[in-house]
């Protein structure tokens, strides 16, 4: 293509023109934390407005534009507090309002009704989009812009991953259900749309993209910003990175996405372990079943991508800081390798199939921008996608949509106003900001980004540390050395930060890094820059290889079994990178010299500014928009297409069903003519599924809705199904009909597999029943099949539901076993809840017909003795126990037992034998139904164990009988703590626990 | 009879409410403009409804005179609020009179002194009885019945509205009795915590300053509350002191607070005079407490059994079913009794053979193992000084005092 010509002639200009505005930039953005001494001076206060859009706006922007994020917000907040206190200028601020606005407006069209599900998605779909986007931009300029922007897929994906490690207990356990504001849920979510529909996530994002693509990009590019924060900036974001293009393989990128940013905002404990079982299993089938529609070419490409630059993976344990320098080289690289054009342009192919359409259509549409810009961006967009790393995308992104703006207007017509709008307005602002380039901001962006320290930190950098900065870049003697020394201190920052140990350091005291000789960082700066990374790399990884490598191997695992073709193309595409790479390193480095020099000269002042400037400059003309539609138009066509894509004739269409295919995504079957009546009936499902479960059994507040018209009917016809709380409208396509279900039931019932299994299983069950309103005989055998299972299991939450459930579904006259269910509803209550008036009205319920149940009887039995504390009557109703009665008995059997005992020991003098206790306490089998001495003993020796372990005195007469000493005991019994007792309280979701039940 | 009323009759009577109505907040006279609100109790507005019935265009009347239209917002709904009444669409009449309500609290809430607490608690009232109106029209058509349920929450509204500092603390105890009333209905009484302890934990306010009626009431439902607890401790001396305060001749309510204090004082071990449940009418607990009396356990579980659906209802089933062990008590007490009659000096040891006759004697069999369970149980909490002797099977009882008497304290609890 002309895309590769052009490149080329790109990467030429952009050395001379851009650098000087370009090395500014990328001080702007690493000097919060460096500050001090040489990019100051460099940066003068020109192009104040491009500085103030890059950074710091964006974070404010989203916040504002975003009403619907509230996911994010806690880290926005965060975020965005920090940002204002380094103090960017506020116009930007504003500027980046007008983006998300736009975004939003366009996004809440589409989603609003059900703002959770919607935003979520959206989200997910933001960070996709972003990644396309940018892509996009990447494809326009240079051919090398096209493999990047798997690479930038691929950090989606890996921030995903990472996160994804952090909620797998969530997933496995299924809590996440109920925990659905928690970012494991969301995870899981994003999950469960690849997999159901994979298209649907994406499609979705698809859309938002195109409409709002600028505002997504910033969002992005702020969910980066947390990701990193997350990852600490240091090994744990390179880790992402690299599990990412696993896991995009696997999961859509979407999904991976989303699941990253929520994990980041919510450090949940629980999800980091958990996550990887997940995507591990699940997702690998998953990709191969989307194979087909193209994601599994970007993903190879990914995967290549990361076994090619292996320095760059090794290091990816290196923190922020490594990454950003390999992203420069490898951004350099690619500026030099022009050539490889046509390798990218595989890249892009893969892309385009992958959903983010819009990177083909960028290259089409969009005319190449002015080189040097043109390469600027693709040296972003390469660095963010190579280094994936989070921090590097942070400035690409911005990069991006700066690009992005000035194509948009061309594309423009199919845009939606709001989107065109931003699109301008950042293009006003991109105009000036030309000139920023940059590897090397790349690099400070990544300290800002990993810097992962909490936003508060990159707002106050220790005076101390300024200090030391100050002096590191004062024994700078040539250019050379102060942008080694530069790379040193962003490393040590960004360490620093990663390790919390920002603020408690001595920085006073700590040593300065040899300088590495100027020379050397002048002639070779592409080796140069290699060695950076390579000693990066080495000292992150003796602390967060191990990390690092498992994510690498799963990659690398899933990349070689799911895709064997689309792996070749990215092969190539890691070689063109590092040329790349090369060459922008030169360049950087020479900016830098400059900027330095003029550092010095300029006050601190300045300073900030420039760093505002670096990211403005770049004003990459892509087609946002184009790319987006075709994001669409490749979910639509459920990606076979994919490859075709690109074809800016089409696109205006595919906008124009951009909408309609959203909605068709959610609601399968619907063709696009029906978008708009599909899209009501959408919204208003999207605002009853809140309230779904609540009012599930009577119409009552929503008397008015027609909830026949809203019922979806499934088409699914998987018996097997996971569990995922809806987070949207449910998908008819990924619901199974009652036939189906009923299969489901049976396959669980017969299933030999754990309880958690069979509780995910039967959950996702439910779901189905609950989504196409089915309230019959077989909603009760689901309800009940759960509930007994969750009572043998222990699970009373989940028996609970279960319960609840049933007795709205026996009240309504629908056969089932209800008195063995209210059996177990007295006992439960008596025994567990301890509510006196709960279990007075449930008594009162009882019909004189359900009191002659065997079931009820008993636990009516079982109740009197548990208030009456009669321990004998109890432990004789235990073994006589119909049904499950046992189970909810054996909750109770400690506490019944330590009663008794207490009653015993005060009650009997001098001695009672232990035999005895152990017959009446249930240790073993009284005398007339004594069966084998075997188990008898056993149960002695149990009872003898109990007592020993709840302080009894147990003494032998003459006889040679074990005897309790009633009055030596008295005062010596106590209640063990349970062994298994947690400090949250719930056993059940401890992650040892539940990595020893799982399978 | 509405039919006889002529149009302008009608417009005269309505013309005259409104007038009423609003005199009596610009002389802020509380008396007066009580009757004026109680759409459902009051006969008073009897002519009105009427009147509403044969005029159609009452709206016109509230806003002809600006001084009567400054409160439209309160005297609309309420008219439509009687009218509906007055058709029996009490539902809807809830619906309407919660809006003048809202609306009337929001002028009282500027109003600095408390003149108008009377016309708040008749709100407070009227609501509250309209809700349970309109539930039970709402549950004889199959709707599920929500007004009592917003009722409490706009009453919520009005504590809020009075339980701050100042002058119209006062009112407030009225309307927590209020809330209860409408809780216990409910079967939401979790949600009285939150109001209980507003009003205990301000110290700035004495309980005592309250109007007494309000206090016997409240003390009324949170002893009820602490028998729900069983901490009969507390709810013997929350019911003893709305027994104490409330009048003899209301036997009402004098029954009404019996009923959860005789089970309370009886766990406590004091039983009442048979005539004091003659007089209240009170004689299911009869054989409750002629089985106290006797140790016939067998009588106990008969009253239990009979009066088994009342108890649930009124919650004190579970405290009655609690007695058992101090009949139990009293059994073996009578043996121990009859046995010193016989020999005195081996009467503390009783054996089991013999407490497990009486209980076959009175038609309960149990074994040996059941035996040695129960006297386990008497000895634990206290009901009986001694020990059991298993090789033996024999009670070994204290010389001194075997048996203790409750006396006021409750049986340990397990």
């Amino acid at each position: 293509m002309s895309q590769g010509g052009e490149p080329v002639a790109g990467i030429n200009p952009n050395p001379s023109e851009n650098q000087v505005t370009y090395v500014g930039q990328p001080h702007a953005s690493s000097n919060p934390y460096l500050t001090t001494p040489g990019p100051q001076v460099w940066r003068p206060p020109p192009q104040p407005a491009p500085t103030s859009w890059s950074y710091r706006p964006e974070n404010p922007s989203t916040q504002n534009g975003y009403p619907s994020n509230y996911y994010y917000d806690p880290q926005r907040d965060a975020s965005a507090p920090s940002h204002t206190q380094s103090g960017p200028s506020p116009t930007p601020n504003a500027q980046l309002q007008g983006y998300n606005t736009p975004y939003a407006t366009s996004y809440q069209s589409s989603v609003t009704p059900h703002n959770n599900s919607a935003d979520y998605a959206t989200r997910f779909y933001s960070n996709a989009n972003i990644n396309s986007s940018s892509l996009q931009v990447a494809p326009n300029q240079n051919t090398g812009a096209s493999n990047q922007p798997p690479f930038q897929n691929s950090v989606g994906h890996t921030s995903s991953t990472t996160m994804s490690n952090s909620n797998i207990y969530y997933n496995a356990s299924g809590d996440h259900q109920n925990t659905a504001t928690t970012a494991p849920s969301y995870q899981s979510g994003g999950y469960y749309y690849q997999q159901t529909g994979q298209a649907y996530g994406y499609p979705s994002a698809n859309q938002g993209c195109t409409t709002v693509n600028p505002s997504y990009q910033q969002q992005y590019g702020q969910q980066y910003y947390y990701y990193n924060h997350p990852a600490g900036g240091t090994s744990v974001g390179t880790e992402g990175t690299m599990p990412g293009g696993a896991n995009a393989g696997s999961h859509p990128g979407v999904a991976a996405a989303g699941g990253y940013s929520y994990p980041t905002n919510q450090p949940p404990p629980p999800g980091t372990s958990s996550w990887r079982p997940d995507p591990g299993t699940p997702t690998l089938p998953l990709v191969q079943g989307v194979g087909a529609t193209g994601y599994p070419a970007q993903y190879p490409g990914q995967f290549q991508a990361y076994p090619q630059k292996p320095a760059d993976q090794a290091p990816a344990s290196a923190p922020a800081l490594l990454l950003a320098s390999n992203n420069a080289n490898q951004g350099n690289a690619f500026y030099s390798q022009t050539p490889n054009m046509h390798v990218s342009s595989t890249n892009q192919f893969q892309q385009a199939s992958q959903l983010s359409q819009p990177q083909p259509q960028p290259q089409l549409q969009p005319p190449p921008p002015p080189y040097p810009v043109q390469i600027p961006d693709t040296r972003q967009i390469q660095g963010s996608s190579q280094l994936h790393r989070n921090m590097v995308q942070m400035p690409e992104t911005r990069q991006v949509s700066k690009m992005q703006i000035p194509t948009n207007p061309r594309i423009a017509p199919g845009l939606s106003t709001g989107t065109v709008k931003v699109d301008r307005g950042s293009i006003s602002t991109g105009g000036p900001a030309k000139p920023a380039y940059v590897s090397v901001t790349i690099q400070k962006n990544e300290t800002k980004l990993t810097s992962p320290a909490e936003d508060a930190d990159k707002g106050a950098i220790p005076v101390s540390l300024r200090a030391y900065v100050e002096r590191s870049f004062a024994r700078c003697k040539t250019d050379a050395q102060r942008t080694a020394n530069q790379a040193l201190m962003k490393e040590v920052i960004t360490k620093a930060s990663a390790e919390g140990t920002l603020f408690t350091k001595n920085w006073d005291l700590e040593p300065l890094f040899t300088l590495p000789s100027g020379d050397a960082t002048n002639t070779n700066s592409t080796q140069e820059s290699t060695i950076f990374s390579s000693l990066n790399k080495e000292k992150r990884k003796s602390r967060w290889e191990p990390v690092e490598e498992t994510p690498e191997k799963k990659v690398e695992l899933v990349s070689s079994s799911t895709n064997g073709g689309p792996s070749n193309i990215a092969y190539s595409r890691p070689e063109a990178t590092p040329k790349l790479d090369g060459e922008n390193w030169n360049t950087m480095k020479f900016v830098k010299a400059q900027k330095q020099s003029n550092f010095s000269s300029s006050g601190r002042g300045s300073f900030k500014k420039q760093r505002t400037n670096s990211f403005i400059r770049k004003p990459p003309e892509n087609a946002n928009s184009s790319s987006d539609s075709d994001k669409e138009r490749e979910l639509t066509k459920y990606y076979s297409s994919a490859i075709s894509i690109a074809n800016t004739p089409e696109e205006k269409k595919r906008r124009e069903h951009r909408s309609k295919r959203f909605d068709k995504r959610k609601i399968e079957g619907s063709t696009p003519n029906n978008s708009s009546s599909i899209l009501t009936r959408k919204a208003n499902a999207m605002l009853l599924a809140k309230n779904y479960d609540e009012n599930s059994g009577t119409d009552r507040a929503v008397e008015d809705i027609d909830w026949d018209s809203l019922t979806v009917k499934g088409t699914c016809q998987e018996i097997e199904k996971r569990y995922l709380r809806l987070t949207s409208a449910p998908d008819p396509s990924t619901v199974r009909p009652e036939d189906v279900l009923e299969k489901a039931l049976k396959m669980v019932q017969t299933s030999n597999k754990n309880y958690l299994y069979k509780c995910d299983q039967l959950k996702s069950i439910r779901q189905d029943l609950t989504v196409q309103r089915i309230q019959n005989e077989l909603t009760v055998k689901v309800y009940e099949t759960h509930a007994r299972l969750a009572i043998q299991y222990g699970d009373l939450a989940e028996y609970n539901q279960c319960q609840s459930q049933l007795k709205r579904l026996y009240a309504e006259g629908i056969k089932g076993c209800d008195n063995e269910f209210s059996a177990y509803h007295l006992l439960h209550v008596c025994i567990h809840s301890n509510n006196k008036r709960d279990l007075l009205s449930s008594m009162a319920r009882l019909s004189i017909k359900s009191k002659q149940d065997e079931a009820v009887k008993h636990a009516l039995k079982v109740r009197a003795a548990v208030s009456s504390g009669n321990y004998l009557l109890f432990f004789r109703l235990y073994k006589a126990a119909p049904n499950l009665n046992t189970c909810l008995m054996d909750l109770y059997m400690e506490k019944m037992r330590f009663e008794a005992v207490k009653s015993m020991s005060k009650a009997y003098r001098p001695t009672l034998p232990v035999r005895y206790v152990a017959q009446i306490l249930g240790f073993m089998k009284s005398s007339e139904e004594k069966e084998s001495e075997i188990t008898d003993k056993s149960g002695f020796e149990d009872c003898e164990q109990w007592l020993k372990a709840h302080g009894a005195v147990l003494k032998s007469d003459g006889s040679g009988d074990l005897q309790l000493d009633g009055k030596a005991s008295m005062t010596t019994l106590y209640m063990p703590e349970p062994e298994n007792a947690v400090s949250h309280g719930d056993a059940s979701l401890a992650v040892d626990d539940f990595l020893t039940r799982a399978p | 009879m509405a039919a006889y009323l002529s149009l302008a009759e009608s417009q005269r009577r309505i013309a005259g409410y409104l007038h009423r109505f609003v005199d009596a907040i610009a002389r802020q006279d509380g008396a007066t403009l009580r009757p004026l609100l109680a759409v459902s109790s009051g006969a008073s507005l009897l002519p009105i409804s009427d009147a509403l019935a044969n005029f159609p265009d009452s709206s016109r009347l509230v806003t002809q005179s600006d001084q009567i239209a400054q409160f439209a917002e309160i005297l609309l709904p309420l008219l439509r609020s009687i009218q509906s009444h007055r058709l029996r669409c009490f539902a809807e009449a809830y619906s309407s009179y919660e809006k003048a309500a809202n609306a009337f609290l929001q002028e009282f809430r500027n109003w600095e002194t408390p003149w108008a607490m009377e016309a708040v608690h008749a709100i407070a009232l009227e609501i509250r009885l309209l809700a349970e109106k309109g539930d039970r029209e709402l549950a004889s058509v199959g709707k599920s019945p929500e007004k009592l349920q917003a009722a409490g929450s706009f009453l919520m509204k009005v504590f809020g509205a009075l339980a701050g500092k100042g002058p119209k603390r006062v009112g407030a105890l009225y309307i927590t009795c209020q809330l209860f009333k409408i809780y216990f209905k409910l079967g939401t009484v979790h949600l009285c915590r939150s109001v209980i302890r507003s009003i205990e934990t301000a110290r700035i306010f004495d309980f005592e300053e309250f109007p007494l009626k309000d206090k016997v009431t409240y003390m009324y439902y949170t002893g009820r509350l602490e028998v729900f607890n069983e901490s009969f401790l507390a709810a013997d001396q929350k019911l003893t002191y709305a027994l104490a305060r409330s009048d003899p001749l209301n036997m009402s309510n004098m029954r009404m607070i019996l009923k959860y204090l005789i089970p309370v004082k009886l766990s406590l071990g004091i039983l009442p005079k048979m005539s004091l449940l003659k007089k209240y009418s009170l004689m299911e607990y009869k054989d409750v407490i002629e089985a106290l009396k006797t140790g016939d356990v067998r009588l106990l579980r008969q009253a239990l059994q009979d009066h088994e659906e009342q108890f649930l209802r009124s919650g004190v089933y579970l405290v009655l079913e609690k007695l058992e062990l101090i009949v139990y008590q009293r059994l073996v007490k009578k043996i121990y009794i009859i046995q010193k009659q016989k020999d005195p000096d081996k009467a503390h040891q009783i054996k089991l053979d013999l407490i497990i006759k009486a209980f076959k004697w009175l038609g309960i069999d149990m074994d040996v193992d059941e035996g040695e369970c129960i006297v386990t149980m008497l000895i634990y909490k206290n009901l009986i000084k001694g020990y059991f002797a298993h090789k033996s099977k024999v009670c070994v009882l204290s010389k001194n005092d075997p048996f203790p008497k409750l006396s006021g304290k409750p049986v340990m609890a397990s």
